[in-house]
């Protein structure tokens, strides 16, 4: 598959970007400046960005509530989601989604979802508009190993399997469903092997190589494309904070997390640039761009103001505002 | 003016919406060439074809998550659960995603979606077939609920619930889809309009889906007592027309109220509370609720009978007010 | 004192072949379910031990519990010491440390990229390769039982080499230096990636070396083999171009995938010889189906073929030996 400089540089790109946000949340959170509940996405970049690549803006994705990572790879505005992740009105959801419930219809973002498992059922839904408008657009479904345990997996992959949807199922197996690991939540090892009760194509990847994962999905969303069908791809990744921040990890042995830092992504990803030719500094320019966007964003999303607490009971219709509190 | 049941008034409010809008789908278990269950699609399939009238696996919770997705892109999806009691394995779809995801995502995503739900007891279809759970889909923030009692009532409701851009939930009980009626307008009938379905002057008698016509059975007796009941059918649950009840019972000053639900926890509590909360100084008596017994349905004719309200039940009310 | 090594390979036959090809599913139960099969014919044949590479899935604890369970397991299961790194080095290390071990026989179940990872750890120790893939030139389709009872007949052969073929193998040196090897094909490609590994845009490929080639086979020694039949036991190989401008032919070159190939500049190689391939942009190597090597513009390809392969089992003709020979 022949794959250009600029379609490296773009992966790289998405992959630097939810790289600094992700450990930028993670330091925010800490100094306490993020409420509620964060899952980072860091150690699993190639797998968002490798099969975002493949997208187009009217493309849709469902995502999970590790979900910056798909967020930023299908282009999700930077300001717009750390405004969120604050608490703050100019962000994505107003301030009443936060972390896990970040959307962008406008770029096909169907949502984080805080229910595990649920993104699958959603996705066929998106899948059977595209399918009966026949308009060419696809939708990616990203979950986790452990979701595959829950019956909406079941239920999705059959029906999208019936109707021959245009879904891409990519399934990010970071090996723990928050603190089970994989052999204690399943007695398979391999979640492309699910495929086969469905009569589907299941292939396996390393999901730390963003080319590897960009060759399968560019496969598996051509098929989709074409009518073909479903297609489930599991990306071997690792999730290389723990569950949520605050979570220590302390399940994970010491060298097995060792081990698979030395598969960080990243680096891969920048090696293999300078086999291809880029410079440092052209690598440097990509990163200082980053750096400034992801700054940019954090003065918008500690400038923005408080959401008005009387907004609390708009937007649960699109044509009623219930009552607010009378004291 | 023309006279159908209960059944083809909803089908014929979905296919007039249909044939007007390409977007308008139906899916749900053996809604297709069979017809559905109780027959409810028949026809559908011929007329509009595969690809518009969608048979799905028996999977409940992907039948309202695909009404979620394809809602959220572009279709105005119908999803049929045959019972309302399989609710149960479709929840999560209903409650964490269909009713949040227009709120989690700050007003920015629309989910034109209907979910048909046929209900209620009185076909010996025992307990995980003949449940009312107004209750459940009514606390739920984000969706709306409707519920016809006459032919007229579901086809200008189901009109109405599809040209809305939430998800409403379409109750229909199942043992009025034979029940003949006129169908004098083919217009929508707004969602948050109540109905009086008689007028009286002596006491209020709220009343939903199969309980309206227990509540006019028990007007016709009491009326030549010399009482006059006033029967008045919400319709719509959620939103629910709070102005009309008002009206009502500025007239009557007593109200009773009267659902197909386990008494306890159900919405007939959240109607009488809102009454005695707000309408208090118009009342000269304590609202009244009447529900099915806080049993599970049961099977035998002889106990489902037993269990279910009725029209005795609303004389001895209002004569207990009297 | 009679042993078998085994080396499952967990991660074969769900690669992206799935997906571009109609490539064979096995999923990993049925890899257990195969390798229960070789060590209950095995034990029945003779064999007392049974070593096992760890793997990611832990084949051997899952086939030893299992089969302890039902009572049935008599050989005794060792697992090897060894740290894995989750990628096809682990096969060789293994295969390695097997033949330290003094092993009469190594089962390998895998494809052909699984073989040749073995085969850069072995010496000596015959191994009997089964096919759970598709597009496998080296390893056979062959059910366990016969699989390990002809592990079983070799352990106890007297002269093991005498049911064995000694393998050829293309040697790849790279400025000078032999870098890695193949056991049925080497194939340049203009992919300048890993990627997901496995190749299968024909459009890519510039040149073909094989050991064996056969028009009934499939893979890129199909091309080939549609010029000319090399069997295992023949002296050399082939080489040749593909080349949108040569002579078009018909050939398998994946499961379900038959192509028109336009080949040129074809030609036997004898036992030893060179091929010298320019490299003028960075390429890709792919060894028995993988892209392995990257090569960049200047630098010096050559190949060749050896008989320096290792030593593959004939099932039939080890069970034939040691039933009809006693």
């Amino acid at each position: 598959m022949k794959i250009d400089k600029e379609q490296i540089q773009d992966m790289y790109l998405r992959m630097r970007k939810i790289r600094e946000f992700e450990s930028k949340a993670q330091s925010l959170f800490a100094e306490g400046k993020i409420p509620g509940f964060v899952h980072l996405y860091l150690g699993e970049e190639a797998a968002a960005a490798g099969v975002c690549a493949c997208l187009d803006d009217e493309d849709f994705i469902t995502s999970t509530h590790r979900g910056h990572g798909h967020i930023i790879a299908k282009g999700g505005d930077l300001k717009y989601m750390m405004a969120e992740l604050y608490g703050r009105e100019t962000g994505y959801c107003k301030g009443k989604g936060g972390s896990m419930h970040i959307a962008d219809r406008e770029r096909g973002i169907l949502g984080a979802n805080g229910i595990v498992g649920a993104g699958h059922n959603i996705a066929v839904g998106a899948g059977l508009t595209c399918s009966y408008l026949n308009n060419g657009k696809v939708v990616v479904c990203f979950f986790g190993d452990a979701s595959t345990n829950q019956g909406t997996f079941h239920e999705s992959l059959n029906l999208a399997s019936i109707w021959k949807l245009p879904v891409v199922f990519v399934c990010e197996n970071n090996y723990y469903g928050i603190s089970m690991s994989q052999g204690r939540h399943m007695s398979i090892k391999d979640i492309a092997d699910r495929a086969s009760a469905y009569g589907i194509p299941g292939i396996a990847v390393d999901g730390n190589d963003v080319l590897a994962v960009y060759e399968a999905a560019s496969e598996a969303v051509a098929r989709a494309r074409k009518g073909h069908g479903p297609t489930l791809i599991e990306c071997k990744t690792y999730r290389q904070r723990g569950h949520f921040e605050g979570d220590p990890g302390t399940y994970k042995p010491a060298k097995e997390q060792e081990e698979w830092l030395k598969k960080d992504p990243l680096p891969r990803l920048v090696n293999i640039m300078k086999e291809t030719g880029f410079t440092d500094d052209e690598i440097a320019a990509i990163d200082n761009s980053v750096a400034a966007e992801l700054a940019a964003a954090i003065t918008f999303a500690e400038e923005s103001p408080s959401p008005k607490v009387e907004s609390t009971v708009e937007d649960v219709y699109s044509d009623i505002v219930e009552e607010v509190r009378v004291r | 003016m023309s006279v159908m049941t209960y059944g083809e008034a909803i089908r014929e409010g979905m296919s007039i919406r249909m044939r007007e809008d390409n977007n308008v789908v139906l899916f749900g278990e053996d809604v297709g060439a069979f017809g559905g269950c109780f027959g409810v699609t028949a026809g559908m399939f011929d007329e509009f074809g595969e690809d518009r009238v969608r048979d799905t696996p028996i999977s409940e919770g992907v039948i309202i998550g695909a009404a979620v997705g394809s809602s959220a892109t572009g279709l105005r999806p119908i999803a049929e659960l045959m019972f309302c009691d399989f609710l149960t394995v479709g929840m999560d779809q209903l409650v964490n995603q269909a009713a949040k995801m227009r709120y989690m995502f700050g007003g920015k995503i629309s989910l034109p979606m209907v979910v048909r739900l046929p209900l209620g007891a009185g076909v010996s279809a025992a307990a995980q077939h003949s449940q009312s759970l107004e209750a459940w889909v009514t606390h739920v923030p984000g969706l709306k609920v409707v519920y016809p009692s006459t032919p007229q009532d579901a086809l200008g409701l189901m009109l109405s619930s599809i040209d809305d851009n939430n998800p409403v939930m379409y109750l229909e009980h199942k043992a009025m889809y034979a029940a003949k009626g006129e169908v004098a307008s083919l217009d929508p009938i707004p969602l948050g309009k109540g109905d009086i379905k008689r007028a009286g002057t002596d006491v209020t008698v709220i009343a939903t889906g199969k309980m309206v016509s227990e509540a006019l059975a028990a007007a016709e007796t009491l009326a030549k007592e010399g009482v006059e009941l006033e029967v008045l059918d919400p319709r719509t649950l959620n939103p629910l027309d709070v102005g009309l009840i008002a009206q009502s019972i500025e007239k009557t000053s007593r109200v009773v109220v009267i659902t197909e639900e386990c008494k306890r926890g159900g919405f007939a509590g959240e109607i009488s509370a809102i009454i005695a909360e707000e309408l208090f100084d118009l009342l000269d008596g304590p609202p009244i609720r009447i529900g099915a017994l806080n049993s599970p349905v049961p099977f035998a004719p002889v106990l489902e009978q037993y269990y279910l309200p009725n029209k005795d039940d609303v004389i001895a009310a209002v004569k207990k007010l009297a | 004192m009679a042993s078998l090594g085994i080396i499952a390979n967990p991660a074969s036959g769900k690669d992206i072949r799935r997906l571009v090809s109609f490539a064979t599913v096995i999923d990993n139960n049925e890899k257990v379910n195969i390798v229960k099969r070789v060590v209950l014919a095995a034990q029945a044949f003779g064999v007392d031990t049974v070593y096992f590479m760890p793997d990611t899935f832990q084949f051997g604890r899952v086939v030893e519990e299992s089969l302890a369970r039902e009572g049935v397991l008599t050989a005794e299961i060792r697992i090897l010491d060894l740290l894995m790194e989750g990628n096809a080095d682990d096969s060789t290390h293994a295969a390695e440390c097997m033949e330290g071990l003094g092993v009469d026989c190594i089962v390998v179940l895998g494809g052909d990229g699984t073989s040749r990872a073995v085969a850069k750890g072995v010496g000596q120790t015959p191994i009997v390769p089964v096919s759970t893939g598709t597009n496998n030139v080296f390893p056979q389709m062959i059910e366990g039982t016969v699989v390990g009872m002809a592990a079983a007949a070799v352990a106890a052969l007297p002269d093991p080499y005498k049911a064995c073929v000694r393998e050829k193998r293309i040697e790849v040196w790279v400025n000078g230096n032999m870098v890695d090897l193949a056991l049925v094909d080497a194939v340049l490609t203009d992919d300048c990636f890993v990627g997901t590994k496995a190749i299968w845009d024909v459009d890519r490929i510039r040149t073909v070396v094989v050991t064996r080639c056969h028009p009934a086979t499939i893979g890129f020694s199909a091309i080939a083999g549609s010029c000319q039949i090399i069997r295992d036991c023949d002296e050399g190989g082939f080489v040749l171009d593909v080349s949108p401008e040569g002579r078009r032919t018909k050939a398998a070159i994946a499961a379900g995938v038959v192509q028109d190939v336009g080949i040129a500049n074809e030609r036997v190689l004898k036992d030893g010889e060179w091929v010298r391939v320019t490299v003028d942009c960075a390429m890709m190597l792919a060894l028995d189906g993988e892209r392995e090597v990257k090569v960049v513009s200047g630098d010096d390809l050559q190949l060749r073929i050896c008989r320096s392969g290792p030593w593959r089992v004939k099932p039939e003709e080890a069970i034939a030996l040691h039933v009809f020979q006693k």
